[in-house]
Order: C-alpha cells, then sequence, then structure tokens
C-alpha cells in the first residue's frame, strides 16, 4: 500500500466549545457552527447537540468569552492530528473503525473509536481522512495503523 | 456488530461506541434529607430487574457523549426504542 501515505498533520489551534445554543458561541466567537451533529463546516466540528470543536490556523486567538454562559477551552496541545491520504485510506481507518466507514459522506465528522482508542474522525476528501487523537493514545494509534497498512 | 440508534445522533451507531447506565426514570428525591433509611435505601439499590421490556439509561460516550433512555428486552437483547433523556416514559 505503498500509495497510502499516514502522516502527522499540521498543528492547529484547537478550542472546544461548549454552550446551548449555537448562536451564543458564533456571537462570542466570530465562527461558524454547523447545525448538524456529526459534521464539519469549514473548520469546526459538531460533536454533539451542546459540543463543538474548531480546529484553527496554528497561533489563532478566539474572544473565550468570560462571563458568559459558554465555554471555550483551548486544547491545542491534548491532541494531535494525523492524516490519512491515498487510494486505501477508506480500507486502513475499516481495519479497527466500527463505523461503515466507505459510506460515510465527504464532510462527515464524528467521535468514534479505533480499536479501543477513542478518536475523532473527519472525511475530508474521498482519500482523505484527517483524526484527531489525545496525544498518549497516539504512539499506539500510529503503530497500529502502520500495522495494518502493512497487511 | 450491534447497532443502537442514538437519537441524538440520529443515527445507527455501533454498540462498542456506549455504555451501559442502569435503570432509567429513577428521580433523585427533591428533599434528600427528608427521607427515611427506607426510602433512601429503595432510591439507591432497589431495581426492577424486569425479564423482557426494561427501560434503561445508555450514553453514547464514544460519539456525542449524551445520555438517553433505551426500552431493551432483556430476553431477546432487541432494542425496542431509543429516545432522548426528560421524554416521557415509552
Amino acid at each position: 500500500m505503498a500509495e497510502t501515505t499516514i502522516t502527522h498533520a499540521a498543528p492547529f489551534a484547537r478550542y472546544s466549545l461548549r454552550a446551548r445554543t449555537p448562536q451564543a458561541l458564533e456571537q462570542v466567537t466570530g465562527l461558524k457552527l454547523p447545525r448538524k451533529i456529526n459534521n464539519a463546516r469549514g473548520d469546526v466540528i459538531c460533536l454533539g447537540p451542546d459540543e463543538w470543536l474548531a480546529l484553527l490556523p496554528d497561533g489563532a486567538k478566539l474572544n473565550m468569552g468570560d462571563g458568559l454562559p459558554v465555554s471555550i477551552a483551548d486544547i491545542s496541545y491534548r491532541q494531535i492530528g494525523i492524516v490519512i491520504e491515498g487510494p486505501r485510506a477508506v480500507e486502513l481507518i475499516a481495519a479497527g473503525c466500527p463505523l461503515d466507514v466507505a459510506r460515510i459522506p465527504v464532510g462527515y465528522a464524528t467521535r468514534t473509536i479505533f480499536e479501543l482508542v477513542e478518536i475523532i474522525l473527519w472525511r475530508q476528501a474521498e482519500t482523505r481522512i484527517h483524526i484527531e487523537v489525545w496525544r498518549s493514545f497516539a504512539p499506539w494509534l500510529c503503530e497500529a495503523l502502520q500495522r495494518s497498512s502493512v497487511d | 456488530m450491534f447497532l443502537i440508534h442514538c437519537p441524538y445522533c440520529d443515527e445507527k451507531r455501533p454498540e462498542n461506541e456506549f455504555a451501559y447506565a442502569g435503570e432509567a426514570h429513577i428521580a433523585r428525591p427533591a428533599d434528600p434529607s427528608a427521607l427515611d433509611d427506607k426510602d433512601w435505601e429503595s432510591y439507591l439499590y432497589i431495581r426492577a430487574n424486569p425479564r423482557g421490556r426494561h427501560h434503561e439509561r445508555w450514553r453514547h460516550i464514544h460519539g456525542c457523549g449524551r445520555f438517553f433512555n433505551a426500552v431493551r428486552d432483556t430476553v431477546s437483547d432487541k432494542f425496542e426504542s431509543t429516545y432522548k433523556a426528560g421524554e416521557p416514559r415509552k
């Protein structure tokens, strides 16, 4: 599978955004949030009914909304990004992910698991999948992906 | 793979994204200090444990993270329906 590559993504400024309504967060941050759960819009992924993840260019700063009923946390260093790109990217993820990855449309992004490790999976293109994983799980995940690529 | 419908994601998702969280519709007493030991015991420990239709809480922990309620048959292990937390008992 030489043509499918597993690489570290460029660093991001990552923010976890929580609030009862997306409007409240949009007002504070100026970002446009996706309304549909498990979908990405631009740099922002909607993970749940009150939870979004923003993957902004490295060094970007958000207004933290002090005193407002929103929770905006910088989680840039909690997790790292892995990019799997190539014609067999989907097959590689399907080796350890219980979702029906082949049927996931482009633009779909969700929290799920790979074997026993929690990941965020974002299908950015037919042949490109971006994965977010907590740092401490990353060496194991990279190893597992490398091995399944050999298989 | 066993699939469970998450009412928040509105999708069928694989079972290993979910965690079981006990019997549903057990309301915390509004005034706990007014309870005697018997009532407190029944709130904490006494559960229906039926054979057949069972209302239970589940959490889509490796997904949207939300708790929701489900009706599952404890004999066949089939899910009859799932619904959002706070909605009336089905």
